[in-house]
C-alpha cells in the first residue's frame, strides 16, 4: 500500500477511449470485490457529460476534482497528447498520476516530469502497467488474479515480466504487498530509487524483487539505495547492442546498461539476481 | 532514427547554425551543374549511416578538377558495407581549431545534457576513454529555452566566446525536431568564423509523425513490415522463432532460450490484445525469416485472449513447428483449438523453450 488504499478516489484520463473504458471497468471491478471506492470520474476533453460504465466524464481534470473527492489519476491518453494531461493532473492539484502510455515523445516526458515535479506531484510512467496492492488498490491494467497479498515487494520495468513473476510467487505461497511497473521509457517518473524509498517506509514490506532489463543503470541505483532485502532478476542477456527490445528505453547504448554486466554489479553489492524468473521464489525464501 | 549528415544540416542552419556551403548530388554528372560554386579545393562526403565515416575512406580532400573522378569513385565505393545514395561535396574551411559539443537526454537526472570537449575530430571517442576530464558536462531543467549562463560558462572554459550562441542554436535545433541525439563534431572555428563540419542528429521514433518524418530508414524490410503491424520486432541470426506478448516476457523468453544454449532468430512482441489476424501476420513474418526451424508462442493472456492466439496459429500455415505456451484469458478454449490440429501446447516458459532447443540443435 504505498501508493493509496481502498480510500483512494481515482480518476481516468482518456476515460471515453477504449482502453480508457475497459479499464475503468477492470479497477472498479476490482474496487468493488475489496470495498475500495475506485475510479469517481472520467476526464476527456470536449466529453464532459458522458458516463462511462456509470462514471462521470469531465470535459477537465479541474472540473472532475472539484465535483469528486480524489487525488490521484491513471492516464490512457495516445502519446502525442499525453505529456500535457499529465501537466494538467499535476496542475489541478492531483497527488499521482500513473501514466499507462507508451509511445510518448521522449522530449514530451521530460518536460512533463520536470511540471509535475515542481507541481508536488509523482508520476508512475510511462510505458507501464501501474500498480497494485493486492487487496486494496489497482491502478493500472495489471491481472490482480495473479497476485495475493502478502509482504514481497515487486518493482518491474516491464509489463508481463511482472505477471510472470508475480504468478511464480504466488503459485509459491509468497504474497505480495504492492506491485508496481515503472515504465520502459528511457526517462520515467518513479524510478527504482523512488519505489525502494517508499518500500523501506512500508511496515508491510519485509523483502523485494527488482526486476529490470538492458538499459541505463536505474537497477543498480536501486540495489544501490536501499537496505531492504533484494532478490534482483534482469532480462536481455542475450539483447544485441543498439537495438531496441520492444520497451524505448531497453536499448544498450554506447558499451552501457547490458544486462550481464548489470547482473555482475548486482551481485557484487550482494544482491542475488535469479538466472531465469522460476529461481525468482527460493531466492525470496530465503530472505524473508 | 537517425538522419544523413546533409538532412541534420539543413535543420541545424534553420536554427542559426553555420555550416560549410556545399551541394548535395544523386550521381557525378550532377556536379558539372555546380562547377562555378566549387572552391578550388573540396571535400567530397559519402552520406552514409555509419560512424567513422572519415577513416573507413568516405570523406575525401580533393582539387576542384579531380571532383567529378573522386564522386565516382565515393558512389562506388561501400563504406563499411553501405553503399551512399547521395554524396555531399562541400567547401573546404580554413580550420583553426576543431571542438566538440553533443547534446543527448540523461536518464538519471532525466534533463537534456550538453557534452563538450576543447579536442574534437574523429578521436573524440578515444580521448573521452583516455582523459575524460576532457569532456565537460551541463545540465539544466527541460522547461528552460536556453542553456543557463552559468553552465555554458561551465562548459566553454577558455575556449572562444563565439561558441555559445551555436551550442545554444544547437539546444533550440535538439528540441524542435525532439532530437535524442544532436552532435557536432568537429564544431571548428575558422578566420571566418564558426562552422559545424559535420552534423549528427537522431530523432525520437515516438515523435517521427509529428516531425513530417513517414518512412524509418532504421528499419530493415522485415522490421518495416513488423512496425506496420504495431509489433515490436528486432532481427537475430539464430534458429528459433519467439513471439510473445509484452516486451520483458519476450525477452526474457529469449534468454531463456539462451540459457540452454539455443539460438533465438528474433524478438517479437505482438502488443496487447492481440486478435487472431495479428496473431497469423505475426507468425507468417516470424516463419518467413530463412534459418527459422522451429517457433515459440508464449502469450501471457490479459487483454490478449488465447482462443484468438491459437485460431491466428492455424491460420497462418506455416511449416515450421510452433511450440505454444497459452496461459490466461480463455487459456482452456485456445488449448482445446490447438489440440483439435495436434500443436504441441506446454505449460511453462521453461518446457517450452527446452523443448524448442532440442528440436531447433536436432
Amino acid at each position: 500500500m504505498i501508493y493509496g488504499d481502498k480510500s483512494t478516489g481515482v480518476i481516468v484520463q482518456g476515460a471515453t477511449g477504449n482502453q480508457g473504458a475497459f479499464h475503468i471497468s477492470l479497477m472498479n471491478e476490482y474496487a468493488r470485490s475489496v470495498g475500495g471506492r475506485g475510479v469517481v470520474a472520467g476526464v476527456t476533453p470536449g466529453k464532459g457529460g458522458q458516463t462511462v460504465h456509470g462514471v462521470p466524464v469531465y470535459d477537465s481534470v479541474r472540473e472532475a476534482a472539484e465535483e469528486h473527492d480524489c487525488t490521484t489519476s491513471v492516464l490512457f491518453v495516445p502519446g502525442f497528447a499525453a505529456g500535457d494531461s499529465i501537466m494538467e493532473a499535476a496542475s489541478a492539484g492531483l497527488d499521482l498520476v500513473v501514466a499507462i502510455t507508451e509511445g510518448i515523445p521522449v522530449h514530451d516526458t521530460m518536460k512533463a516530469l520536470a511540471f509535475a515535479q515542481m507541481e508536488g506531484c509523482c508520476v508512475i510512467g510511462p510505458n507501464c502497467p501501474g500498480t497494485l496492492s493486492p487487496g486494496e488498490l489497482k491502478l493500472g491494467i495489471m491481472p490482480p488474479q495473479l497476485a495475493m497479498p502478502g509482504n514481497v515487494g515487486v518493482i518491474s520495468r516491464s509489463g508481463t515480466l511482472t505477471y510472470e513473476v508475480v504468478n511464480e510467487l504466488t503459485r509459491a505461497g509468497i504474497g505480495q504487498s504492492t506491485i508496481v511497473g515503472i515504465g520502459g521509457d528511457p526517462i520515467i517518473g518513479q524510478t527504482f530509487v523512488d519505489v525502494l524509498e517508499r518500500f523501506e517506509q512500508d511496515p508491510q514490506t519485509k523483502a523485494v524483487v527488482l526486476i529490470g532489463e538492458v538499459g541505463g543503470n536505474l537497477e543498480e541505483e536501486g540495489a544501490a539505495s536501499t537496505t531492504l532485502p533484494i532478490v534482483g532478476y534482469v532480462a536481455g542477456v542475450s539483447a544485441p547492442p543498439e537495438k531496441r527490445m520492444g520497451h524505448a528505453g531497453a536499448i544498450i547504448e554506447g558499451g552501457e546498461g547490458d544486462a550481464r554486466s548489470k547482473i555482475s554489479r548486482l551481485t557484487s553489492m550482494g544482491v542475488p539476481v535469479a538466472g531465469k524468473p522460476s529461481e525468482i521464489p527460493a531466492l525470496v525464501r530465503e530472505l524473508l | 532514427m537517425k538522419l544523413l549528415e546533409f538532412e541534420a544540416k539543413d535543420i541545424f542552419k534553420k536554427h542559426g547554425i553555420p555550416v560549410p556551403e556545399g551541394k548535395v548530388v544523386k550521381s557525378p554528372d550532377e556536379l558539372y551543374l555546380h562547377m562555378d560554386d566549387f572552391a578550388d579545393e573540396v571535400v567530397v562526403k559519402s552520406q552514409v549511416d555509419v560512424g567513422g565515416r572519415g577513416k573507413a575512406g568516405g570523406i575525401i580532400v580533393t582539387k576542384k578538377a579531380d571532383v567529378v573522378a573522386t564522386a565516382t569513385h565515393l558512389f562506388k565505393t561501400p563504406i563499411k558495407g553501405l553503399t551512399a545514395k547521395t554524396l555531399l561535396v562541400e567547401e573546404k574551411l580554413p580550420i583553426e581549431h576543431e571542438y566538440y559539443v553533443s547534446i543527448t537526454i540523461d536518464r538519471a537526472t532525466r534533463q537534456p545534457m550538453i557534452l563538450f570537449a576543447e579536442t574534437g575530430g574523429v578521436d573524440i571517442e578515444e580521448t573521452a576513454r583516455t582523459n575524460p576530464g576532457a569532456l565537460r558536462r551541463a545540465s539544466f531543467s527541460p522547461l528552460l529555452t536556453e542553456v543557463p549562463g552559468y553552465q555554458m560558462r561551465h562548459l566553454l572554459g577558455s575556449a572562444p566566446r563565439e561558441l555559445g550562441p551555436v551550442i545554444n542554436a544547437l539546444y533550440h535545433a535538439f528540441c524542435a525536431s525532439d532530437a535524442l541525439l544532436a552532435e557536432i563534431n568537429p564544431l571548428v572555428t575558422t578566420t571566418r568564423g564558426v562552422y559545424a563540419a559535420d552534423a549528427k542528429l537522431i530523432v525520437d521514433d515516438n515523435a517521427l509523425k509529428r516531425q513530417g518524418i513517414t518512412v524509418n530508414r532504421d528499419l530493415t524490410p522485415r522490421e518495416r513490415e513488423a512496425e506496420e503491424n504495431g509489433f515490436s520486432y528486432v532481427e537475430l541470426d539464430g534458429t528459433i522463432g519467439v513471439i510473445g506478448n509484452g516486451a520483458g516476457l519476450t525477452m526474457s523468453t529469449l534468454d531463456l532460450i539462451t540459457h540452454y544454449n539455443g539460438r533465438p532468430a528474433n524478438f517479437l512482441d505482438v502488443g496487447g490484445g492481440a486478435g487472431r489476424e495479428r496473431v497469423m501476420k505475426a507468425v507468417r513474418l516470424v516463419g518467413g525469416m530463412p534459418g527459422v526451424r522451429v517457433i515459440i508462442v508464449n502469450l501471457l493472456g490479459g487483454i490478449t485472449r488465447c482462443d484468438e492466439v491459437a485460431r491466428g496459429i492455424i491460420e497462418a500455415g506455416i511449416d515450421q513447428h510452433v511450440i505454444t505456451r497459452l496461459a490466461g484469458t480463455n487459456e482452456e478454449e485456445g488449448k482445446a483449438i490447438l489440440a483439435k490440429y495436434g500443436y504441441q501446447m506446454l505449460d511453462t516458459m521453461e518446457e517450452v523453450v527446452r523443448a524448442a532447443v532440442e528440436e531447433a540443435e536436432a
